[in-house]
Formats: C-alpha cells, structure tokens, sequence
C-alpha cells in the first residue's frame, strides 16, 4: 500500500509547529508563479505574521550593482492593525495564494511615507567602514542592535525611519555574494528578540538568499534565450522580407521594359500589391509580438471569456465548414492566468486548430476540472497532425508548419502559460490530428453573498 | 539546343519570375518548389545546371545538394538564398556558386552564364 502526498502543500496548518510553517512557506516561494516581489513580501509575511516568528516587522533591502537599497517593509503601522492582519493570516486554511492577495492589498495602503523614506535608504554593498545596517550585508554577519540610539555604528538616517531600540539584521547570502538584508523588530509588541528567533530567522535569510539569487539566475537565463531569439528573428526577417522584395523589385523591372501587354501588366501590379500586403502583414505581426507584455496572473473565472472568444464574428466565421464541438464544465473554478492573455491564447489555439485541419473536419473545445488545483482547457482538431520534430520545436519563435505562418502563436502561448504557473501538453501523430492541453492552477469559486 | 535549368524555391512568385526571366536569356526552365521534386525531375532528364533555395519546407537545400553530390551527375549548382550566413556553412561550399537574392536577377544571370561557359 503507499499513501501519496503533495510536494507544495496548498494551505499551512495551524496547528504545525510555527518553525515549521513558517519554513514550508519560505521554501515554497521557489516554486509559485508570483513575481519576485510577491514572493519576496509572502518572505517577509512568513517572518511577521501572527503564525510566523513572531516579529512585528520586516524590511527589505536588495543588492543592485554595488549598491544596498531599501526596497520594501511589511507589517502594522499600529497596534489595532496588528491585531486585524494578525487574524487574517491565522485563518485556518490560509494559502499561498490567498497571502499574496492579503499583501498586495496591504503593500497598496503602506505607500506612505514609511516606505518613501525606506527607499531613500542606499548604501555601498561592499564597504569596511559601513554603517549599520549596510555593516551586516557588507560583513556577512547577523547582528542584533540593542539600544541603537547610543550606538555610534548605526547610520542615523536608518535610526530615523526604523524608530526602535532593538532590531535584528540578517544578511541574505547565496553562495559568495549577498543579495540584500532583511531587518526585523518589535515595533508593535516591544517584545524582546530571542535567541531561538535569531537562529530561525538566520535560517529564513538563507533561503530566502537562495530565492533570490535563483530568481536573478532565472531571469538571466531567460535574457540569453531572448537573445538568442533575437538573432534568430533577425535571421527570419532578412528572409521573410527579402523574398517580396526580390518579387516586387523582379516584376517592377520587367514593367519598365517597353512595350508591355495590358494583362501582364495587371498581373504585374496585382503581384506587387499582394506582396506588399504581405510586408505589411510581416511588420505588423513582428511588432504585436514584440510588443505584447504579460500581466501578472489573476484568479478569474474563465467561462465568460471562453464564450466570448468562441461567439466572437473571427472563430464564426473561420468554424464555417467545419464541426465545432464545444463542451464546457458549465460552473468552472476559477483559474489563475490574466483573462485577456487567457483569450488571446484560446484565439491561437484555435486559428492553428481551423488552419491544420481541412474543410469538413472537426475541431473540438472542452474545458473542465482534472483535480482540485487543476482545470484543463483542451482543443483537438483532426487535421494533418504533428511529428516528433515538430513536437519539439512547437513552441521555438519563428518555427511554423503553415505557409504564411510567422511560428509566433504557440511561443506566445508558452509565454503566458509559464507566467502563471501552467502546463501544456502536446499529443498527436502525423495525419491523426493534434490534441492541445492547456492546464491551469484552480480553486474553487468565491461565494458572492 | 536550349540549355536546361531546374529551379527549385518555395515561393510561387518567384518561381514565376525565375522562369520568366531566365527563359527571356534563352534557357530552358524547370520550376519546382521543393527538394523532393527536384530529385524526381533530375531522376528523369538530364539538367545543364540547378539553381536552388536553401530554406525550404521539407528537405533543404543543403541536404538536396548533398543528395546531388550522391548521384555523381557533376551538374552546377548555384544556391540562391535570402541569407548570406549560410555562406559561412562549410557544406555550400560544395556549391558552384552562392547568389544572395535581389531584386536586380543581374549577378544570377551573369553567374549562370559563367558556369555554362557562355
């Protein structure tokens, strides 16, 4: 017999030790298709909730270039706000999720001057003579600051916006370097600072250090790729253009001969027109593609948008001829993705359906829930079908099995799909049709009173 | 007799305007619009010289003069490509000739010409 469980567990129980639950949020930002920013404030959550260590509040500084700046604080400004966050977050069954929520809307009512004046703070990463709190990041120590109005290592500035006695640096490392500080005190409570909080907050410093830099790497990565996609759309584009103008400059020149007969000369022109279209269609699609930017994923629920696409005057008019067989859960959860990509990337799916399979075919659309953070959008099309090659190199910018295609639609969906966290599955064989899944993280739908 | 030349490019208007043009200089011209094709029609007649794309759907040009090369019929090849990168692939260099595609068929034709000992 074996007994299964979850990797990321989807909501913290209360009743886990706090180290626990505080360590299983921390190690799961790694994994959540938040920005580096909602991963970084679900950190500082973790350190000052009421289910967390138990500090009052955190602040965030991040290393950029050599320089230390204040980035971010969270946590009360007053003792009955304390109190109100405090309970939210030890509601039972509290998530991910459901954190990031509780932050962006605390982060948008913290735009005071708090956090103007935190992000005036910078100072040099790497500098003998530092002053606290730049001293802990640039000596890669934890420092715990007792009395710091009479302690001349503390950088008054800092003393002015922190307005505490006590507060504890930690430095956030990953492998040689540091990639920022994090500092924590007791405003609200006056709590004195544990030893047993300065041992586990140390631990939290490093992995959320790990987050960081990984999250640094990624990103780096991700530029090199965009590079090397760069260089490869240049390479497309010298031939994409150049074959219309050695057609137009080639027809061009034999008009210019004398003595050309009236129906070759239509001809001429009507191939010219065509293929100037066709630039124009080159620069208009290379520059949406360039131009689209994600939103960040939002829980939405994806029925309305489905109907939309699939009622829109486009995907009627390109159905005509064919079977369209749609199937939808008629009560969807709601799916984590931003709905108007969300549309754009049923759109695609079904253009390359309609255009791989020949009149008189069936494209099929169905839409339902696989488990209880699972819902799959799939579209099936009985058209020529895919081989191994082309499975891998679906979703490479400019690769393209349709004559006109720019091989810009499924990369565009990749896109959206790694930026909220989802799935895509690709199955089919050459003349047996294609099957796209689409699989995005669910929940259940919020109850309107 | 009129000297034969086989085509091969994906696109239809300039497959148009290759046969066109060339059979204005006095060629014979095949138009085909892709590598399959080509090794059909140069299984059945004999070519005086072949003219090919490189980036095509299917079998590429690189892989078609390989194929060429295989059949040991010695016929000149002129690539005609829209990239002047793949000059730097060692494999076009077993190629007679590499024209970068322009409007102007000037360097094409005069290319021709030369390989024809016209």
């Amino acid at each position: 017999m074996i007994e299964k469980f979850s990797i990321l567990s989807p909501d913290f129980e209360r009743d886990a030790p706090r180290e626990l639950t505080l360590l299983s949020i921390i190690s799961q930002s790694f994994f959540q298709p938040f920005s580096l920013e909602d991963n970084l404030l679900v950190i500082l959550t973790a350190l000052t909730s009421g289910s967390g260590v138990g500090f009052n509040r955190a602040m965030l500084f991040l290393k950029q270039g050599d320089r230390l700046r204040g980035e971010m604080w969270l946590g009360p400004r007053s003792a009955e706000e304390a109190g109100l966050i405090w309970e939210v977050l030890s509601t039972p069954g509290i998530g991910y999720v459901e954190i990031v929520e509780h932050n962006r809307a605390l982060v948008s009512k913290n735009e005071d001057t708090l956090s103007a004046r935190l992000k005036g703070l910078v100072y040099a990463a790497d500098d003998e003579k530092a002053l606290i709190p730049a001293y802990a990041a640039c000596r890669k120590e934890i420092l715990l600051v007792n009395d710091a109005s009479s302690e001349p290592l503390v950088d008054r500035r800092f003393l002015n916006v922190i307005g505490v006695e006590q507060f504890l640096c930690i430095p956030l490392l990953a492998r040689d370097d540091v990639v920022g500080e994090i500092i924590l005190d007791n405003a609200i409570t006056r709590t004195p600072i544990t030893a047993a909080d300065i041992k586990l907050a140390g631990i939290c410093g490093l992995m959320a250090g790990n987050y960081i830099y990984s999250a640094a790497l990624h990103r780096k990565l991700l530029d090199v790729e965009k590079m090397a996609a760069m260089g490869e759309m240049a390479m497309f584009v010298t031939h994409q253009l150049r074959n219309p103008i050695v057609a137009i400059g080639g027809f061009t020149e034999q008009l210019l001969k004398p003595d050309v007969a009236e129906d070759k000369r239509a001809r001429n022109l009507t191939i010219i027109r065509d293929e100037i279209r066709r630039l124009e269609d080159i620069i208009y699609q290379m520059g949406h593609f360039l131009k689209v930017s994600l939103k960040e994923p939002v829980y939405f629920d994806p029925g309305p948008v489905l109907g939309s696409v699939l009622e829109s005057p486009e995907i009627q008019s390109k159905a005509r001829g064919y079977a369209l067989n749609v199937k939808l859960d008629p009560c969807p959860p709601e799916i984590l993705c931003d709905p108007t990509s969300f549309g754009e990337v049923l759109r695609n799916l079904l253009d390359n359906a309609f255009d791989a399979t020949p009149a008189g075919g069936a494209v099929s659309v169905r839409g339902y829930r696989k488990s209880p953070s699972a819902f799959v959008l799939s579209v099936r099309d009985t058209g020529r079908g895919l081989s191994n090659p082309d499975k891998e190199s679906l979703f490479r910018p400019f690769f393209t099995t349709k004559e006109k295609g720019m091989g810009l639609g499924l990369p565009f969906i990749k896109r959206v799909m790694d930026t909220c966290g989802g799935k895509i599955e690709v199955q089919g064989r050459v003349g047996k049709g294609a099957l796209f899944k689409l699989i995005f993280l669910c929940r259940e739908r919020e109850m309107t009173s | 007799m009129k000297k034969k030349i086989l085509v091969v490019e994906d696109e239809k208007t300039l497959r148009l305007l290759y046969e066109e043009e060339l059979s204005k200089e006095g060629y014979d011209i095949t138009a085909v619009t892709d590598a399959e094709a080509a090794l059909a029609k140069l299984a059945q007649n004999g070519y005086d010289l072949i003219v090919t794309d490189i980036r095509m759907p299917g079998k590429n040009g690189i892989e078609l003069i390989t194929q060429i090369m295989g059949l040991r019929k010695d016929i000149p090849i002129i690539i005609n490509s829209a990239y002047q990168s793949y000059k730097e692939d060692f494999m076009t260099w077993a190629a007679d000739a590499y024209v970068v595609k322009s409007s102007s068929l000037d360097e094409l034709k005069s290319k021709i010409k030369q390989l024809l000992g016209e």
